[in-house]
This record gives C-alpha cells, structure tokens and sequence, in this order.
C-alpha cells in the first residue's frame, strides 16, 4: 500500500467521522464544525484521486461560502435555544430506521460489486484540468447555471421582503 | 511519487515554512523601524543581546525586540475566560494561521530547477527531471488561493464567538461581513488578469509576463490591468484585516475584537498570522502583477534585453537570482503595506462595507468588461 492509497483511506476515515459527528453533536456550531471537516476530508479525497478541480470547488464552493454564511449565523443565535438542551428530534425513530436501511442497501451492494481498486491519481486525465472543465461545464450546463442566479435574485428579494414586513409590523 | 520527487518536495516545503516564519518574525521589526522612521522617531532600541562575560551589548538595530516578544509570548500565562466554548476556542488560532501559510503551497518562488545540473555527483539519481519551483505546481492554482483564504473566515469567527465576550462578538460579526465583501472584489479584480494570460495556473502567469510589451516594457500584469492591481492591493490589505480597514481588531473600539480573550501564544498566533499574510499577499501581488520571480526582460535561460541583446546565465546564477528577486519584491511590497497602514485613519463600519460594494465592486466589474470587450476586439 503506498502513501497515496493510505491517504485515501485516511480521508474517508475523517469524512466518515465528520458525517457522523454531524448527526449526534448537539450544539448548532459543533454540528457546523462536523459538516466542515467532512467536506474538507472530501475535498482531500478528490484531490488524492487527481481532480483538484472538483476538490478546489468542494473547499471554494462549501466551506469558503455555504459553511461561512452557517457560521455566521449561528454566531447570532440565541444560546438559550431548547436545541442545545434536547438532543433527538421527534423524527429519531424515523430517521434511524431509513439511515439503517440506506447503510444496508449501500453495504449490500459494495459486496456484490466487490470492493473497488483505489486508484490515486486516476482522476488526472487531460479533461478534469480547469480549461477544459469550465468549458465543458459551461456548454452543458449554461442554462442551469443562469436559472440558479434567477433563483438566488428571487431567494434574496424574498428576504428583503420578509425583513421589510417584518419591520412595519414592529412599528 | 519516487524518492527524488519526494526529497525536493520536501526542500520547497522546508524553504517556504522557513521564509514565511522569517518575514513574520522580520516584520514585525520592520513595522516598528519603519513606523518610527515616518513619525520621525528612533524606534526600537533597548532589547540587546550581551555576549557572555564582556559588557558588550549587541544592539542591532533593536532587531532583539522580536525574540524578546516572542519569548514573552511563550512564557506568559495562558488566560482562558471562565464561560467558553473549548474546542472551538482552541481550533481558532489554527484556522487562522494554517489556511494562510498552505495558501503559499501554489505561489512559484523560482523558475524551473535541475537538481541534476547544480549537483553533478547527483545528477545519476535525479535522472534528469526537472522540477518547477513550487510546492504544489497544480493546475487550479489561483482557485486553490481563494479556498484557502475563505477558511481563515470562519478562524476569525470562531475566535471571537467562542471567547463568550461581548467585543469579541462583534469582532468576529465585522471580520466575517468584512472579508466576504472584500473576497468578492478580489476576485473579480483577478478575474482581469485571469483573461489576459488565459490560465488560472500562477506558475504559467509568471512564465506569460518575461516577455515585453510594445518593444520595451516588461509584460508585467500591472502594465496590463494597473486597476485590477490598485484594487488588488486595496482588497488584500482588508483581507489582513489592517488599517485602514482594522474594524474586526479596532484597539479604541473593541481592545482586540475577535481575539481580546486570547492570551499568550495563543494571542501571538493570531499576530503572527496577520504580519505572515502581509507577506502572502506581497507575494501573490507579485506573482499576478510583478512579474514572479523574474528581474525585467528575464526568463529561465538569462537576460533578452530590448534591441535583441542576449545575456545567458548559467543555471545557478539563474535560480540563485530567481529566489533573491522573489524575496526582494515580496519584501517591498510588505514594506508598502506597512507604509499604507501608518498613513490612513481607520474607517468607519457603515463607510467600509459601502466602499466595498458601492465603489470598488462597481470599479472591479467595470475593470473586467473593460478588459473582455478589448481581448474580444483584438481577436476579432
């Protein structure tokens, strides 16, 4: 086993760590710290597998955007929230026995298919480098890309307007 | 990856850990020197080193003032509030400082190194590769710079919510509205330069500016797109989060913002961080816009003079030269961010964010369809 393939494994390791710490934290900004050192240990495992690009925009894209925003809101919340103090949600039974099932499928299938060879450095062909990415990117996907901005436009003007009405109601 | 590959890569990282620990420590000397030397004072003068059983006292300068810091850092007691949040009080400092120095992994220190033609006795063992001077020569370069840098934001609002302190708080609630505003300029200001030499690779932006422009003026990215490299500047100075744009850490506001709770070391990772990121950025300003690591009208064989005159240098001359320019360039670029820092006021909270989004964003765009509709019109 070399350095590469032991790396990946360590990732995995972390990414599944962080995942599961992410279920059973209780405070709001241990919850967000979980979900960043998952997403960090993904973004290691596709670098270890050679598409830097999709890694770089796991960290850009994730934590340097969506995560920050989280933290900066539970910053602002109120420590006093019954979350901090009641640990499981009404939906426990639920969610455990769907979370069992899915593990039991994805298990029973990684057996019948085998475990897959960990290649490091597979992903680095000439098409996962940025000029040819983007470009294929754009030419897929422009119209999806252009329909999210509408989204986000509309998501910020709805915001807007529930703080505005919120504020008249205030007096 | 083979035990040669491994062996350089292990160099690079030894010599880039080693030059930004220096100008961290450096210039936290040459903060004090300069400052006095603008407000016409003497400065640092009385930490000195006594050599052993003679009265005589080293004084350099006042260069021991740093050692004499960093040994009250170290030895002081570490302070911790009494109501806190542990862990992410300690995963603070790291988040600060670690994303800032990994940033300098995709940063092209030199040219293309021959391990084999500078050491002959191990040019069997080499085999004749090649190895470009950087720690991680990756295709998504400046992307990497910019994921790194967003991780240092949620260091900085960790901190300060962590420390269960009302200044604190509002430190860490004006670092992150401060550094999203400013990412956002700082990347479209680099999405000019990204155009003009059409790669978002840093060790082929270098290589694209030793040519010249017009006959005579070197191809540097600051003679291309001299805006994108004033609002570079003006955005990677709010990124450090100094004055003028030091409302996170404001002293007569807020003590320290984000970082008043930390004592000790743990304070002086935070400082240290902020003067290795003057550096950081003096070295990707150079890098985009200062033409690397090259002097003018050099590449990685010698000097092509204006007019056709050719000056080959030998390979040693080439890479010893090649880091003495990087450092050089880097140093004055700190050195002027250093001088903007003693020069402005600080701004107001309500001016900073307007500055950000009303004017330099605007200026960013303008700069960037400027810059799109002349790279069109040439092509076409």
């Amino acid at each position: 086993m070399t350095i590469d393939q032991l790396l990946v494994y360590f990732f995995g390791a972390c990414a599944l760590l962080g995942g599961v710490l992410m279920l059973v934290a209780r405070h709001p900004m241990r919850v967000a710290l979980a979900l960043i050192s998952c997403m960090l240990s993904l973004a290691g495992i596709y670098a270890m597998l050679g598409v830097h690009v999709v890694a770089v925009f796991q960290v850009l894209i994730y934590v340097g955007a969506v995560m920050v925003f989280m933290v900066y809101v539970i910053m602002l919340l109120d420590v006093r929230d019954p979350s901090f103090v009641r640990r499981y949600s009404r939906m426990l039974l639920p969610g455990v026995v769907l979370g069992a099932l899915l593990a039991g499928a994805l298990g029973i299938s990684a057996i019948r298919l085998g475990a897959p060879a960990i290649q490091p450095g597979a992903g680095a062909a000439p098409s996962y480098l940025v000029q040819p990415f983007s470009v294929e990117f754009l030419r897929e996907y422009w119209l999806h890309f252009e329909l999210t901005s509408v989204l986000l436009v509309a998501a910020v003007v709805a915001a807007i307007a529930i703080i505005r009405s919120g504020r008249r109601s205030d007096g | 990856m083979n035990a040669p590959d491994f062996a350089i890569s292990l160099v690079y990282i030894a010599y880039a850990l080693a030059v930004l620990l220096t100008f961290g420590a450096i210039l936290t000397w040459v903060e004090r020197k300069q400052a006095a030397i603008m407000s016409d004072r003497i400065g640092a003068n009385r930490a000195y080193v006594r050599i052993p059983f003679t009265q005589v006292k080293l004084i350099w300068l006042g260069l021991f003032h740093g050692m004499a810091d960093g040994l009250k850092l170290l030895l002081k007691e570490d302070f911790k509030p009494l109501a806190y949040d542990k862990l992410a009080y300690a995963l603070g400092p790291w988040l600060a400082i670690v994303p800032v120095l990994l940033v300098f992994a995709v940063v092209p220190f030199g040219g293309t190194l021959d391990p084999g033609r500078l050491f002959p006795s191990l040019a069997e063992w080499f085999g004749g590769r090649t190895y470009p001077m950087q720690i991680a020569p990756i295709d998504a370069g400046i992307l990497i710079v910019f994921a790194f840098s967003g991780i240092t934001i949620i260091g900085a609002m960790l901190a300060g919510w962590s420390s269960a302190n009302k200044f604190s708080l509002l430190g860490a609630l004006r670092a992150g509205s401060q550094l999203i505003s400013y990412e956002l300029v700082m990347g479209l200001t680099v999405l000019g330069i990204v155009l003009i030499f059409g790669t978002v690779n840093l060790g082929t932006i270098v290589e694209r500016q030793s040519g010249t422009v017009l006959g005579f003026l070197p191809a540097w990215g600051i003679v291309y797109q001299p805006f994108a490299a004033v609002l570079f500047l003006i955005a990677g100075i709010a990124e450090n989060k100094r004055i003028p744009f030091d409302l996170p850490e404001a002293e007569s506001e807020l003590i320290s913002g984000y970082f008043t709770e930390y004592s000790a070391m743990k304070q002086g990772v935070f400082m240290l961080s902020e003067f290795i990121e003057i550096a950081v950025i003096g070295a990707l300003f150079v890098t985009l816009f200062f033409g690397g690591y090259n002097l003018p009208w050099m590449n990685d064989t010698g000097f092509v003079f204006p007019g056709g005159h050719a000056v080959p240098l030998s390979h040693g001359w080439v890479v010893v030269l090649q880091l003495l320019t990087f450092l050089g360039k880097v140093f004055l670029l700190c050195s002027f961010q250093i001088l903007v820092r003693w020069t402005l006021p600080r701004f107001r909270w309500d001016q900073l964010l307007r500055f950000a989004w009303k004017f330099l964003l605007p200026l960013a765009i303008a700069n960037l369809v400027v810059t799109a509709v002349a790279l069109w019109v040439q092509q076409a």
